[in-house]
C-alpha cells in the first residue's frame, strides 16, 4: 500500500450545462426540455414570477395558501378525487410561493408526462378552493408557524429577516404569513388571488428527463398551451427587498433551557447579475463556509469543537442578495464563539492563498456535473433562474469564468460586501449569555 | 418497467467484495463503501463509538495529513460523506472519472492504516463536534429524541438495537483511544467491507483501480459478528409520554417489522404507505382531510438487518382535538387493514408510488451505489437493485392485510407521545 504514489487526478473535459430544446406554446408560453439519458422520472416546473408584495397587506401568505390548494379540488373532481388521479398515475405534485414566484412542480416517471400536464393544466385554470379545504390548509400554516417559531434554526431565520430588513420591505417577513395575515385568508381571497395573478403571461415551462423535445412539446402544448390569458395582471406596488440602514446590530432571542445557541450573521450581497460577474460569489461561499475545511469551520469545529458545522454562503435573489452565516454553537462558549466568527470574517480581507482559490474554483467547476446529474436538479436549476429572469446559459457561462478568476478578483469581490453592515441574531439562553456577547461591543444588542 | 442496470462483482484475494456498475451518462463515479459495523456491534458504556469512530476516518491516516481527505478530494471535484447507522457504516463520494483512483487510494489509505494518524487531540476534538451534533440533532429542538425513545420502547434493553447511533454523552466521554486501536481492528478489514463503483468507469477498470489500491491492504480472517436472535412483534402495547416544550402533541406509534430483504417486509412498507405515505392513504383521508384531528401524518420504515426492522407512524394533533381521539382513529384503521385488504384502486397507487420512488432514487449514481453496497453487504444480492422494483409491484393485497394483522397491530405497537406544556403556547 505505502508503495503507491499518491495518484494525480486527471483534468475534467470542459463541461457545460445542459442545452435545452426552446419552443414557444400556442399561447405564447415558453417552454424549455432538458433531455438527460436514462433519468426515467421526469421533472416538470411551471414558474410564474409573482412578486409576494402583490399580497394584500392584511392577508401576508395568500400565495402559499393558494399554492397548497390548488389541487385540492377542481371545478371536475373533489380534493380527494384529485389526489387519487395524481397518486393512481404516480404523480408527486408539489406548489411553493417564494418571494420572487410560484412554482408548480410535478415528479412523474417518463411514460406518465401526458397525465401529468392533464392534471397540472387542471389546478392552474379550474381551481375550486372549497372552503374546508383553505380552512384546513389555514390552520395547518398556523401550526406550522408554531413549529418554526419552537425550532432554534428556524427561528433563528425568522428573526434574521425581521431585524436585517427594512419593516416596509416584504421581504422582512416571512413569505408565507404570520398569525395575523394567515387568520384572515378565506377561500374567496384565495379565487380572487387565483383569478388576478395565476395566469400564463409571465409563466414558464420547464421539463427535464429521459425525453424527446419534439413529443413533449406537442403534449405541452395541447395541455398548457391551451391555459388562456386573462389581461393584464392588476399592477403591483410595494416594496419588495429593503434593507435597514444603520450599523451592526446583535439580537438574542430568549430560548430559555437552550443547550446551545443558533447563530445566524449576515450582510449585504450581490445579485447574479453583480457587475463583474457571479463567478467569485460561489467560490467565497465554499472557502469561507462551505466544508470542514472553510475559513470558519477550520476554527469553530476543527480547532476548538465548538460547533458540528456553520454553512456561509451568498444568496442572490433578483435585483439584491445576501451573505449569511449560520451554525449553532454549544451554550457556554457563545460569546467566544461569536467573537471567533466575526475575527475569521474580519481576516478574509487579507485575502487568500493560490492554493485556496484553486481548490474553490475547482471545487465549484468540477463539481458542477455531478450536481447537475439528475432531471430535478437541472429542472431546479432552470425554474430558480427563470424566477430571476435568466437562462440557464448563466450558469455555463459563470463557470467558464471561473478559469480566469484571480486571488485579487476574489478579495475585490469580498472587499465589495464584505464590509456591509452586519445583523446578527442568536437563539439561546439569554439570561445566561447575552451579557457576555454585549461586552465584546458587536453592535447594539437587543434581547427578545 | 423492469431495470437492468449492469452489475459485476469480483472478491479481492485479502476479501474485499467489489461490485462495478457502469453508467456512462455523466462524467462522474460514485464510490460508496460499507462497512459491517453499526451502532449495534457497540460495547456496554460505549453508546455512540461507531459514529465518534466514523469521524476519525476524516482526521487523516498513514499517508494522509489531517483534513486533507476532504479538503484534497473537494479541490478534485469530489461531493463526500460518510453516515453510521445500526447495521452499518458508509463512507462515499462521486467524483470526476478523472479523479477517481485518488478517491481509492485515499479511501484504501484509511480503512488499511488510519491508526497511524490517530491522536489524543483529534478523538477528543471530533467528541467535542459529536457532542456538538447531538445537541443540535436531538437535545436542543423539539422532538429531538423522539427516535431515542422510540428505539428504546420497541426493543428490549439490551437489544443491539435498543440505544441510537448518536449514544449518550457519558459514552461519547468515556471513549479512549485503546476503544478506538480496538475497534478498527474489530470491525475494519476488507473481508468486513464491500467497496461499489457506480457510474463512468469500465467493468475490467474498475476491478483492476480496486485491486491496485485495496489489493495490499492486509488480510485479516476473523469471524463475523453473528446476526441477532430475529425478534417477533410485541407481545404487549408498550406506553412512553413526554411533557416538554413541543407546539403540538405528537403521537408516534411504531412497531417491530421483519427484517429486510423478505416479503414480509416489502408488504409492512406498502402497507406503512397505504395508512400514512400519500394524499390518498387512509389515515391522511380520514385524520387530516376528513376529520382534521391531525395537522399531519408522516410514517418511516428502517429496513434493519439483524433479524427485526422498525416500523412508525406519526401525527401531529390538531388545534381542538386530543392525543385520544387521533390514537382512537390510528388504532380503529389499523384494525380494519388487518380486516380486509387494500383495494385495487389503492393497489393502482401504491404500485405507482412504488416505481416512481424507486426510479428517482436510483436516477443518482449515489444513492444507486449506495443500495447496491447496502444488499450486497448485508444480504448477499447485489443485484437487487435490479429486482427490488419488481418484488415491491409483486406483493398482493392479501399480503399487505397478513402483514399488518402480524406486525401493525394496537396489540403490538410501541407509542411514545409527546405532550406540549403551556410555555410554547404562551410564548408563541
Amino acid at each position: 500500500m505505502t508503495s503507491i504514489e499518491r495518484p494525480q487526478v486527471r483534468p475534467p473535459a470542459p463541461w457545460s450545462f445542459p442545452e435545452p430544446v426552446d419552443t414557444t406554446l400556442r399561447n405564447g408560453v415558453p417552454l424549455s426540455v432538458f433531455h438527460r439519458p436514462g433519468q426515467h422520472v421526469a421533472s416538470i416546473q411551471v414558474v410564474i414570477p409573482l412578486p409576494a408584495t402583490v399580497e394584500p397587506a392584511d392577508r401576508e401568505g395568500l400565495a402559499t395558501i393558494v399554492s397548497r390548494t390548488m389541487d385540492e379540488g377542481t371545478r371536475s373532481h373533489t380534493a380527494d378525487e384529485f389526489a387519487g388521479l395524481l397518486e393512481g398515475s404516480g404523480i408527486a405534485l408539489g406548489a411553493s410561493q417564494t418571494l420572487l414566484g410560484l412554482t408548480v412542480q410535478l415528479e412523474v416517471a417518463t411514460g406518465a408526462l401526458r397525465p401529468a400536464l392533464e392534471l397540472a393544466l387542471e389546478c392552474l385554470t379550474e381551481p375550486a378552493f372549497p372552503e374546508e379545504e383553505v380552512s384546513r390548509h389555514v390552520a395547518q400554516r398556523l401550526s406550522d408557524i408554531e413549529h418554526e417559531l419552537a425550532d432554534p434554526g428556524s427561528r433563528a431565520a425568522l428573526e434574521w429577516i425581521d431585524a436585517y430588513y427594512d419593516p416596509s420591505a416584504r421581504a422582512s417577513r416571512p413569505v408565507a404569513g404570520r398569525t395575523a395575515t394567515v387568520g384572515a385568508i378565506g377561500a374567496a381571497d384565495c379565487r380572487d388571488f387565483h383569478a388576478a395573478h395565476v395566469t400564463p403571461d409571465a409563466a414558464r415551462v420547464v421539463i427535464a428527463g429521459d425525453l424527446d423535445a419534439a413529443q413533449v412539446h406537442t403534449a405541452v402544448d395541447a395541455t398548457l398551451g391551451t391555459w388562456s390569458s386573462k389581461g393584464a395582471a392588476p399592477a403591483t406596488s410595494g416594496v419588495l427587498d429593503l434593507p435597514r440602514t444603520r450599523g451592526d446590530r446583535v439580537v438574542f432571542v430568549h430560548r430559555p433551557g437552550s443547550v446551545q445557541t443558533q447563530v445566524q450573521l449576515g450582510w449585504a450581497g450581490p445579485p447574479r447579475r453583480v457587475d463583474g460577474g457571479w463567478a467569485p460569489y460561489p467560490v467565497l461561499g465554499y472557502l469561507v463556509g462551505g466544508s470542514p475545511g472553510a475559513r470558519i469551520d477550520r476554527v469553530l469545529r476543527e480547532d476548538k469543537g465548538y460547533t458540528y458545522g456553520f454553512g456561509a454562503g451568498f444568496r442572490p435573489r433578483g435585483a439584491s442578495g445576501t451573505f449569511v452565516a449560520g451554525g449553532s454553537v454549544r451554550g457556554d462558549v457563545t460569546a467566544p464563539a461569536v467573537e471567533l466568527l466575526w475575527e475569521v470574517l474580519d481576516g478574509i480581507a487579507d485575502g487568500f492563498t493560490p492554493e485556496e482559490l484553486r481548490s474553490g474554483v475547482d471545487y465549484v467547476g468540477m463539481t458542477a456535473p455531478g450536481r447537475y446529474a439528475t432531471a430535478d436538479a437541472v429542472a431546479d436549476e432552470a425554474a430558480a433562474l427563470a424566477l430571476d429572469g435568466l437562462q440557464t446559459g448563466f450558469v455555463t457561462d459563470y463557470l467558464s469564468d471561473l478559469r480566469r478568476l484571480s486571488a485579487d478578483d476574489l478579495a475585490q469581490a469580498w472587499a465589495r460586501w464584505g464590509s456591509e453592515p452586519r445583523t446578527l441574531v442568536l437563539v439561546g439562553d439569554a439570561e445566561a449569555h447575552a451579557d457576555a456577547v454585549r461586552a465584546l461591543g458587536r453592535g447594539d444588542l437587543t434581547v427578545v | 418497467m423492469p431495470l437492468d442496470y449492469q452489475v459485476e462483482t469480483r472478491t479481492l484475494p485479502n476479501g474485499l467484495r467489489v461490485v462495478v456498475s457502469p453508467d456512462h451518462n455523466v462524467p462522474t463515479v460514485a464510490v460508496n463503501l460499507w462497512v459491517a459495523v453499526g451502532s449495534r456491534h457497540e460495547a456496554v458504556g460505549r453508546t455512540g463509538f461507531a459514529h465518534l469512530f466514523e469521524h476519525l476516518m476524516f482526521q487523516g491516516s498513514r499517508n494522509v495529513a489531517e483534513g486533507e481527505h476532504f479538503s484534497r478530494l473537494q479541490a478534485a471535484g469530489a461531493r463526500l460523506n460518510a453516515t453510521t447507522w445500526f447495521d452499518r457504516t458508509n463512507y462515499f463520494e462521486v467524483v470526476p472519472t478523472g479523479a477517481l483512483d485518488l478517491a481509492l487510494w485515499m479511501e484504501a489509505d484509511r480503512h488499511g492504516f488510519l491508526l497511524d494518524a490517530v491522536n489524543q487531540g483529534n478523538l477528543d476534538n471530533q467528541r467535542d463536534v459529536v457532542k456538538e451534533e447531538k445537541r443540535q440533532r436531538y437535545d436542543n429542538r423539539p422532538y429531538g429524541n423522539a427516535l431515542p425513545d422510540i428505539y428504546a420502547a420497541v426493543f428490549p434493553e439490551g437489544h443491539p438495537y435498543y440505544h441510537s447511533t448518536i449514544g449518550s454523552m457519558d459514552d461519547l466521554d468515556a471513549g479512549s483511544l485503546e476503544d478506538v486501536r480496538s475497534f478498527f481492528a474489530a470491525h475494519y478489514r476488507p473481508s468486513n467491507t464491500v467497496l461499489t463503483l457506480c457510474g463512468d468507469v469500465s467493468v475490467e477498470a474498475g476491478f483492476d483501480a480496486a485491486a491496485t489500491y485495496f489489493g495490499g491492504l492486509p488480510t485479516l480472517d476473523r469471524p463475523p459478528v453473528p446476526p441477532s436472535a430475529p425478534l417477533d412483534p410485541l407481545t404487549a402495547p408498550v406506553r412512553v409520554e413526554r411533557l416538554e416544550e413541543v407546539p403540538s402533541d405528537r403521537v408516534y406509534t411504531a412497531f417491530r417489522l421483519p427484517g429486510d430483504r423478505t416479503e414480509d417486509y416489502l408488504a409492512c412498507e406498502l402497507a406503512m404507505d397505504l395508512l400514512a405515505g400519500m394524499a390518498t392513504s387512509r389515515l391522511y383521508r380520514r385524520v387530516v382531510r376528513r376529520e382534521r384531528l391531525a395537522d399531519h401524518v408522516f410514517r418511516s420504515a428502517f429496513g434493519l438487518a439483524g433479524g427485526v426492522s422498525l416500523g412508525m407512524l406519526g401525527a401531529d394533533v390538531a388545534q381542538g382535538h386530543s392525543v385520544a381521539e387521533l390514537e382512537s382513529a390510528v388504532h380503529e384503521e389499523l384494525r380494519a387493514l388487518a380486516a380486509s385488504p387494500p383495494t385495487e384502486e389503492e393497489m393502482q397507487v401504491l404500485r405507482a408510488g412504488a416505481t416512481r420512488d424507486v426510479l428517482q432514487a436510483f436516477a443518482s449514481t449515489q444513492e444507486r451505489a449506495d443500495f447496491i453496497s447496502q444488499y450486497t453487504l448485508l444480504h448477499d444480492d447485489p443485484t437487487y437493485v435490479n429486482t427490488h422494483l419488481e418484488e415491491l409491484l409483486a406483493v398482493t393485497p392479501e399480503q399487505i392485510r397478513q402483514a399488518a394483522a402480524r406486525y401493525l397491530q394496537p396489540d403490538n405497537a410501541a407509542t411514545v407521545v409527546y405532550r406540549r406544556t403551556d410555555s410554547v403556547k404562551d410564548e408563541a
